[in-house]
């Protein structure tokens, strides 16, 4: 469902930060993303979620070749995938609830159709004494699992996940981690970037490493 | 056509809720109620100043309109009027006995076809005509004054008046037949310059308002950017975007479209008041009344009024759709 072919990028006329990237994920697979700081895992996600242009080589998300998208063609692929970004990207005017319910309102759908689920999703991450809260005072890890709502809500077919459980203790991003486990069972592939070896070895997934603009895929043992 | 659907599906019934002050609106029915906080914050949209802005547009659009509407129909009127009528004149200076001749025009008026009733004017009356034009009544009696004979003819079944003519120059001498024609079309010239003044004056507002409303819309756009990305990113296309922006322009021009539509029903209202105050002479009231009617505009002049304020509304609604969809063309 994803297939990159020797993408090469780079920011302006800096140096390339990623080189001949060659992979592809099948639906329905789970992936870790990792490498040192730096390396280019964001940037990577970025590509993959149609925000950022290669500088060299093909991207196909869905089979679509993602360079002869129309703006609406980008839209509706986006609206198949969730993603979590490392800064959140919460609107500061909306409630959690408001914020983890936008992808559903994006579609279309009527509030009273899914102001259970959202509810319910949000008491699963933890969040069950915050949904009327504002972003503002909410705690980094807090904000985290509320990304996280948002990104899944909508059970995407593809999910991209950029440090989900850098702001949260083991215990909670166990929890998690078993959130995107249950969502991969469902049929959603994950992707998954992280540096957290602890998250990792819960888990027995294939890691594609990114280290010196190359991307190296290792097998789960 | 996607706009008419827009048009269905908008959330019409949200519109009320952002008309009314808070406490209002939380009393309405839940029907009308808005479930879900605006995805744009209303605080972000230029507020007052282009609501005022707006509201003067739709004042000048409506005094215009309003204007020339009254024009027209007083206008109309007096060319029915006059266009009912025919004016036979008789020469004094030539006429020995210019009474008899005037029974005699009469007379031989009233025979033909298509002809209503004959009034033969006397030499008061006449001189009453003139009054305004030259003053006191006695001193005109010394001057050899026309004397009229109006004629009313059946509009129906109009006589043949290139016939009737010619029968009177050849049965009488010294008398003429004035059918009012070069003055009736002066009167549509005159209307058909106001029609085209206010036209172009309501263009003038449209394009200011439509100035207006991009720059605003673009000032919104750029300080609600990191909500279009965010948007962008849950995969929201250019229609869900522009709707957001262009819900509060909608009812911004609500809004302010019936502001200045009421006040200029109310300046319409005052008018005939204003203008006994106002008008000096006998002549300046005369004329403006025969220009602009008795002052008051009818129950349509006000129906046009209202027109104003969904045109206004509309405007603003599409111009701010149409800028946020472009200025989105450059983003991403
Ligand atoms: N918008 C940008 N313009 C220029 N350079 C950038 C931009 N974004 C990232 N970079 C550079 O690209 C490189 C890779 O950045 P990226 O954010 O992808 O790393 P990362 O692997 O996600 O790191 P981390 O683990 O710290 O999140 C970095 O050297 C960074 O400085
Ligand atoms: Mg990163």
């Amino acid at each position: 469902m994803i297939r990159f072919d020797n993408v090469g990028l780079r920011y302006g006329s800096g140096p390339e930060i990623l080189r001949d990237v060659t992979f592809h994920v099948l639906p329905g697979s789970f992936h870790f993303l990792t490498g040192p700081s730096g390396a280019g895992k964001t940037t990577l996600l970025r590509l993959l979620f149609m925000s950022l242009r290669p500088s060299r080589g093909l991207i196909f998300v869905f089979g679509e070749n993602v360079a002869e998208l129309s703006t609406s063609g980008r839209s509706a692929l986006r609206r198949r995938i969730g993603i979590v970004f490392q800064d959140f990207r919460l609107l500061d005017h909306l409630t959690t609830w408001e914020n983890v319910a936008l992808p559903l309102r994006v579609m279309g759908k009527k509030e009273a159709d899914y102001r259970e689920d959202v509810t319910d999703l949000l008491r699963w991450v933890g969040l069950g004494d915050r949904i009327d809260a504002y972003p503002e005072i909410l705690s980094g890890g807090e904000k985290q699992r509320a990304a996280i709502a948002r990104a899944v809500i909508a059970r995407p077919e593809l999910l991209l996940a950029d440090e989900p459980t850098g702001n949260v203790d083991p215990a909670i991003g166990n929890r998690l981690l078993r959130l995107f486990v249950e969502l991969n069972r469902l049929g959603t592939s994950v992707i998954i970037a992280t540096h957290d070896y602890g998250l990792m070895e819960q888990l027995d997934a294939p890691r594609l490493v990114l280290y010196d603009g190359h991307l190296q895929l290792r097998q789960a043992t | 056509m996607t706009l008419l659907s827009d048009i269905r599906e908008y959330p019409w019934t949200s519109l009320l809720t952002g008309l009314l002050p808070a406490r209002l609106a939380a009393l309405l029915p839940a029907r009308f109620q808005t479930k879900s906080a605006q995805i744009v914050p209303s605080a972000s949209i230029a507020g007052n100043a282009l609501t005022v802005v707006i509201a003067i547009m739709s004042f000048l659009a409506c005094l215009t309109l309003g204007a020339v509407y009254m024009v027209n129909q007083s206008a109309n009127a007096w060319v029915n009027d006059i266009a009912s009528e025919i004016t036979v004149e008789l020469d004094p200076v030539n006429s020995a006995d210019i009474e008899k001749k005037m029974t005699l025009v009469a007379l031989f008026l009233a025979k033909q076809k298509g002809i209503i009733n004959v009034k033969p004017l006397t030499a008061e009356d006449s001189a009453k005509l003139l009054e305004p034009w030259l003053g006191q009544t006695s001193a005109l009696q010394a001057l050899p004054i026309p004397r009229l004979i109006a004629v009313e003819i059946d509009r129906s079944n109009p006589p043949d008046i290139q016939l009737i003519k010619t029968a009177l120059s050849e049965n009488f001498e010294g008398v003429a037949l004035d059918d009012h024609r070069r003055w009736q079309a002066e009167i549509r010239t005159l209307t058909r310059s106001a029609a085209l003044v206010g036209l172009a004056v309501l263009s003038l507002v449209a394009a200011a308002t439509i100035a207006v409303i991009v720059s605003a819309t673009r000032s919104a756009m750029a300080s609600n950017r990191d909500i279009i990305e965010v948007l962008h990113f849950v995969g929201a296309n250019e229609r869900f975007i522009s709707r957001e922006f262009e819900r509060h322009f909608l009812g911004l021009g609500v809004r302010a479209g019936l502001v200045g539509a009421l006040a200029a029903a109310l300046a319409f209202l005052l008018l005939p008041t204003m203008m006994d105050m106002l008008g000096g002479g006998i002549v300046t009231t005369a004329e403006t009344q025969r220009l602009i009617g008795s002052g008051e505009l009818d129950l349509k002049g006000y129906l046009l009024c209202v027109l104003v304020v969904v045109v206004v509304a509309c405007l603003c609604m599409i111009t701010s759709r149409l800028g946020v969809i472009r200025v989105l063309k450059n983003y991403a």
